[in-house]
């Protein structure tokens, strides 16, 4: 679907909105969601389709995902959540998985930013220096 | 003292990570040789980009909340939602000696089947031009072994010089007679040892052509024994429109290994027409907006930037030059078109081929009113200036007598004069291709013509005993020819020789 400049500027624009001290809250994001579909404004599709878009990709730089091989001992967790925070501010949601594939070690990427300390990665890495 | 560092050691080893920051994203959509990326929230403008699989890309449109990239090869094996992650590196190309002799693709990678680029430097593709400290003024001449353009619009080391004209008028055939000249030269003060001559390497950038000839213009090389000191870079027309438009950067890049070494190089763009239209393919399918004849905005910028890295530089910065020929094709003899407008102002002089001309028999078709040269004058070796300062004048005045010649014989003796030295010029100045003259033979010709020494041959012979002429100068005349190449200036000692030369040649010719 083509969304138009205005659009744009318009889910920017109620994006921005639903800011709270820099980090999105998701109550304003609910009732925004709710005015816009029952108000109906010119382009209201095309700019709910931004406006997702725009809280998916702040959700994403909010969101850490840890994925490992083998389930993390808590106090592990604790500290990975802690070294996270220190990096990040606070206010990041760590989520922990399970990945086998990775044979050992971790992974997590918070926004586009990888951290891959997995087996999988190095074997990788050492396949494509050949 | 040593438990210090110890400690130091074990706290920087316990500090140390093994792990690295990558910046991903994913593919969200994918096509005409485009991948729009969301996430790489750190990448850099004109970033190489990891597709995996060997698969690069190329940063090129950094927005809000996607990037836009374009792939280089292979792109079909690109998936949507695929990861990639960037690299830190601008693209590179190999440069060096190594390539010479070689045909490589936009990215230096060989396509001639001769094994692996030898190589260890490579270059950015994209490098600002040297600036105004780095420069120096254009002062040695480039010869192109082509006898117009030589004496009336000489090109010099460093300069941009245009060649333009509509398709099939001999614009490649220029840019490839440059290139055997240079070998020949080349060839020439290799077998004498001659240390002082700066030997002249070339560069022939294929953009967007047909394969054949581009294979065409490489066995013409081949047989003139140029590549040897040759580089092709090739983009043909069934190569990516990316590939297209990285091709002339790319060899900019082996060019300007030469100069940065204080050596010279050659670069022909053929051309920069079918350059123009790959960038505007690549730019309407990155959604760029789009100007006059949906070309992006900044199609000016990418051909300046692109002949500004043409350049001489100083005795401090190597000594080095970079000369480019840019070739441009026109429709229908039409100047005012907006990329050719957009080349010869950014260039130092054009060469102005013409179709009717070119039908004439004039060949090169070289049109003398619209070709000019701005800087090159002053590369002109003495000799050169002496016979071929009015050269350029007089065939002004002859197309102007000429057409008045078509309407009887009513003319006094001086204007006739001009007719029939105007007509001896021209027929003077036809030249087959792939034939480029040395500077001595056409310094010794063009003397010749200017003292009123072909004034007695009909104009239908003149071509005979030009050739005549020169084969009598180089093959009995070898020292004479030695000594103008040598001096570059005609003094009274040479004039009388070449006169008695050419006196005792006008004995014997019938």
């Amino acid at each position: 679907m083509k969304i138009s400049k205005q659009a744009r500027r318009d889910a920017k624009e109620l994006f921005r909105s639903c800011l709270v001290n820099g980090a999105l809250d998701a109550n304003r994001v609910r009732q925004v969601v709710q005015l816009v579909t029952t108000q109906k404004p010119r382009g209201y599709i095309a700019i709910l389709s931004h406006f997702e878009r725009l809280v998916k990709l702040e959700e994403a730089r909010r969101t850490a995902k840890v994925e490992s091989a083998a389930p993390l001992a808590p106090d592990l967790q604790a500290s990975v959540r802690n070294d996270l925070a220190r990096v990040y501010g606070p206010g990041l949601n760590v989520s922990f998985s399970q990945n086998p594939s990775l044979i050992g070690g971790m992974r997590i990427r918070v926004g586009s930013d990888v951290y891959d300390g997995s087996i999988q990665a190095r074997l990788t890495a050492l396949q494509e220096s050949f | 003292m040593s438990t210090i560092l110890q400690e130091i050691e074990a706290q920087i080893s316990g500090v140390k990570t093994t792990v690295a920051k990558q910046n991903v994203g994913t593919v969200r959509e994918i096509g005409d040789g485009v991948a729009k990326i969301e996430g790489l929230t750190d990448v850099m403008l004109n970033e190489m980009i990891d597709f995996g699989n060997g698969v690069t890309g190329l940063a090129l449109n950094l927005e809000e909340t996607e990037v836009g990239a374009i792939i280089l090869g292979d792109y079909t094996g690109v998936k949507e939602g695929q990861e990639v992650k960037t690299t830190g590196k601008l693209l590179q190309v190999p440069v060096g000696k190594g390539l010479l002799g070689r045909v490589v693709n936009a990215l230096g990678q060989p396509v001639d089947g001769k094994g692996p680029v030898k190589s260890d430097v490579t270059y950015p593709v994209e490098k600002i031009a040297p600036g105004i400290i780095k420069r120096k003024s254009v002062s040695q001449p480039v010869q192109t072994g082509i006898m117009p353009i030589d004496a009336m619009i000489p090109i010099g080391r460093g300069q941009r010089e245009l060649i333009i004209g509509d398709r099939s008028t001999g614009k490649t055939t220029i840019g490839v007679d440059a290139m055997i000249n240079q070998a020949r030269i080349n060839r020439a003060a290799d077998a004498a040892g001659d240390k002082d001559y700066r030997r002249l390497y070339s560069i022939y950038v294929a953009v967007g052509q047909k394969q054949s000839n581009i294979a065409r213009v490489v066995s013409v090389l081949e047989e003139a024994g140029a590549m040897p000191y040759t580089i092709v870079v090739t983009a043909s027309a069934s190569d990516s429109a990316t590939n297209q438009y990285l091709a002339p950067f790319a060899g900019a890049a082996m060019g300007e290994w030469f100069m940065d070494n204080g050596m010279d190089a050659l670069i022909i763009y053929d051309d920069l027409s079918k350059h123009a239209t790959a960038y505007r393919q690549v730019s309407l399918v990155l959604k760029r907006p789009s100007g006059r004849e949906a070309y992006p905005g900044d199609v000016f910028y990418l051909h300046s930037r692109l002949l500004e890295r043409s350049a001489r530089t100083n005795e401090k910065y190597g000594n080095g030059s970079l000369t480019a020929l840019p070739i441009i094709e026109t429709q229908l003899g039409d100047v005012s078109a907006y990329i050719p407008t957009n080349v010869i102002s950014i260039t130092d002089g054009q060469i102005y081929l013409e179709t009717d001309l070119f039908y004439q028999g004039v060949r090169p078709a070289i049109s003398v009113g619209l070709s000019v040269s701005r800087v090159g004058s002053a590369a002109q070796i003495k000799a050169m200036k002496q016979v071929a300062g009015r050269v350029k004048l007089e065939l002004a005045q002859f197309r102007e007598l000429a057409a008045f010649a078509q309407f009887g014989s009513d003319l006094d003796a001086k204007t006739q004069a001009q007719i029939e030295r105007g007509k001896r010029i021209v027929e003077i100045f036809k030249q087959p291709q792939y034939n480029p003259i040395p500077v001595e033979v056409q310094v010794a010709v063009l003397w010749a013509a200017q003292n009123s020494h072909f004034d007695d041959v009909p104009v239908d012979k003149i071509k005979d005993a030009q050739t005549k002429l020169t084969d009598y100068l180089t093959n009995r005349k070898a020292d004479l020819m030695g000594k103008i190449a040598k001096e570059k200036a005609l003094n009274d000692g040479l004039i009388a020789e070449l006169k008695a030369a050419v006196t005792e040649f006008k004995q014997t010719y019938k």
